[in-house]
């Protein structure tokens, strides 16, 4: 069976807060089972994962990759590391040349800024037009590439082999974040990676009506005009018990991937690490909006990963009628996933090749003890999950 | 003739029709290309493969809006990795608390593979964006009846909360989008949309026009409160008291 999917379910609480704001600055909402509820859109915690990859350590830099316009200016760096003969100029022209050769995307000195160096010296740098996502082995390779025919580049890269392994260096093995979470080029579209992982916008189990602070500010030093605010403003803000939802498809992930990062280690190493990281970095960051007005760092109360050979699924539905709890909407939210949880995977599930882990907090989250294997640490939790995609994708089918 | 009939909910749905740059629209029910895609996921059938999305493609397509939804505007920003600048803005349309049923008209062993499928897929499912996922349930079964028939024959498929909203209807009638059968004129009644996938490789995304007619079912409330027996009424005698 060459199906294996990873769900991540969590439930979190944030005090008043505003994470991910729309362009009023009030807090992102929805509306589900009709009331309003607070939201967090996908791409906002993605990105909270992403960067919390790097913040952490969680991987090898070497693992990640760079997203920049200034591509050429990475690569030229790389390049005269391997050969520190070449001129700045001479590995600039390689590194142009080399990446246009490999992405098919466009890589020259942005308009504007080239008007505006006419009379000066040399002029900017070499850009490409968008956001340009490499991993880091993808740059080595590119860089040795060019290395290679740095005689005479125009000439290495019209040999069909030379530019087929461009190519081929740029669109294989992928960093971890690029694997995971997708790569999009506009100018060249069969350089773009689909992302292996699908993360679900967070939504609150509960009503939630945004409530603004209407604050003023006392002008400290004004001691002789009349006493008033210095400044008066408002800040929207909510407070709400978030579900959140990810699915990580574990084989399209390693074929992303590709053959390792490494020659020397087996296919479900870097596979495994990734998972591992990714589970981590999505239970524990936080998108960081207004995070210093409110402080809201909480982590995950509840937490259900499954490791399926079926369709990915979705627990949202068991909030679909509002959680209405007094003191607190935890405990009643943990409440229907524990009836919702048994309900819908018998129903549409594959108990025999499921597995399920539990990671939870405090007296309010009990009733969630029966639904998988509990683990004491979110290190046991990304550990056994790591271990359980490795075993599952080394064994032959 | 059989028919593969699908659940399509989920918290946010997005189906977009000419969704391109920054302003990406939703339509008001799913697109024939938005529902193609999440069999082609389902079956693995990669962007490039025009052949595998044809034999889907020529599926008789309909839908019928059991819950229409509100919509949802999601203002997106994005900031350069390096330098923190502001890129351009976006706007992303939704259709929140929607629920629809649609169906897929043809042949029999076929559409039982893409049931099949369907739940043990290939590549993730989502309703029109990646970060839509569906709720479970999505297949409501294969029928041996014409698409009409089918998208006609089943229950409401709305969430008891919007079905109670409607309590005093006995009845709900619900728009049906489908595509005409076979004696029906071709864009007699009805609209044209650029919606019948003809690519979806990266390169030239491209679709043809299709016909879609509308039309309405009636579908039993089973919310309905049932009518009160009309209260007896008192004896009317103003001489009574005298």
């Amino acid at each position: 069976m060459n199906r294996l999917f990873l769900d991540v379910h969590a439930l979190q609480t944030v005090p008043p807060s505003n994470l991910n704001r729309d362009d009023t600055g009030a807090p992102k909402s929805a509306v589900y089972g009709g009331v309003p509820r607070s939201r967090v859109s996908s791409q906002a915690w993605k990105r909270a994962t992403r960067s919390y990859f790097e913040k952490q350590d969680l991987l090898d830099p070497g693992e990640l990759g760079v997203r920049t316009k200034k591509v050429a200016e990475v690569l030229a760096a790389r390049i005269t590391a391997v050969d520190p003969a070449l001129d700045e100029a001479a590995a600039l022209l390689l590194a142009a040349t080399v990446i246009q050769t490999a992405t098919g995307s466009k890589i020259e000195p942005p308009k504007r800024k080239a008007d505006a160096a006419k009379d000066g010296d040399d002029g900017p740098a070499p850009e490409s037009k968008y956001l340009m996502f490499l991993s880091s082995r993808q740059l080595d390779g590119l860089a040795a590439l060019a290395v290679d025919g740095a005689a005479d580049i125009k000439a290495y890269l019209q040999d069909k082999a030379n530019k087929a392994r461009a190519k081929e260096i740029a669109n294989t093995r992928h960093s971890v974040d690029i694997a995971l979470f997708g790569r999009m080029v506009a100018d060249s579209a069969d350089f773009n990676v689909d992302a292996a992982v699908q993360v679900a916008h967070a939504i609150s189990v509960h009503r939630v009506d945004t409530e603004s602070d209407y604050y003023t500010a006392v002008d400290d030093k004004n001691s002789v005009e009349e006493t008033g605010a210095g400044m008066i403003g408002t800040v929207d803000f909510n407070s709400a018990t978030l579900y959140r939802y990810a699915a990580l498809n574990v084989h399209q992930l390693a074929g992303n991937l590709g053959g390792g990062l490494r020659d020397d280690e087996a296919r479900s190493t870097p596979v495994r690490r990734a998972v591992e990281a990714f589970v981590q970095s999505f239970l524990e960051s936080l998108p960081t909006g207004k995070i210093n007005t409110f402080g809201h760092h909480t982590v995950p109360d509840a937490v259900i990963v499954k490791l399926r050979t079926t369709r990915p699924m979705s627990y949202v539905a068991a909030f679909e009628e509002a959680v209405t709890g007094t003191g607190g909407y935890l405990r009643e939210a943990v409440g229907r996933l524990a009836e919702y949880v048994p309900d819908v995977e018998q129903k549409y599930g594959d108990e025999g090749t499921t597995v399920s882990w539990v990671l939870r907090v405090g007296p309010a989250t009990e009733k969630l003890s029966g639904l998988g294997t509990e683990q004491d640490r979110i290190e046991d939790l990304v550990r056994s999950v790591g271990q359980a995609v490795a075993e599952r994708l080394d064994k032959p089918a | 003739m059989s028919v593969l009939l699908l659940r399509l909910a989920g918290p946010l749905q997005a189906w977009g029709a000419s969704a391109r740059f920054v302003r990406r629209t939703t339509q008001s029910a799913p697109t024939k290309s938005g529902v193609i895609g999440l069999l082609a996921a389902a079956r693995g059938i990669d962007r490039g493969d025009d052949e595998g999305l044809a034999r889907l493609a020529a599926l008789r397509f309909g839908v019928r809006i059991d819950q229409p939804g509100v919509h949802v505007r999601d203002f997106q920003t994005a900031h350069h990795a390096a330098t923190g600048k502001s890129m351009p803005l976006s706007e992303r349309f939704y259709l929140a608390d929607a629920v629809f049923t649609a169906g897929l008209e043809g042949d029999r062993a076929f559409l039982d593979e893409l049931a099949g499928a369907l739940r043990t897929p290939v590549y993730a499912l989502f309703l029109g964006r990646r970060s839509c996922p569906p709720d479970p349930g999505i297949v409501l079964g294969v029928h041996d009846v014409p698409l009409d028939a089918a998208l006609s024959g089943e229950p409401w498929r709305a969430a008891p909360w919007y079905g109670r909203r409607r309590s005093r209807d006995r009845t709900v009638s619900l728009t049906v989008l489908r595509e005409p059968g076979g004696d029906e004129e071709r864009g007699e009644r009805g609209d044209v949309l650029r919606d019948q996938p003809l690519s979806f490789s990266a390169e030239h995304r491209r679709h043809a026009l299709r016909a879609v007619v509308s039309t309405t079912v009636d579908a039993p409330n089973p919310y309905a409160r049932q009518p009160a027996a009309p209260a007896p009424v008192p004896p009317h005698d103003p001489l009574g008291a005298l």
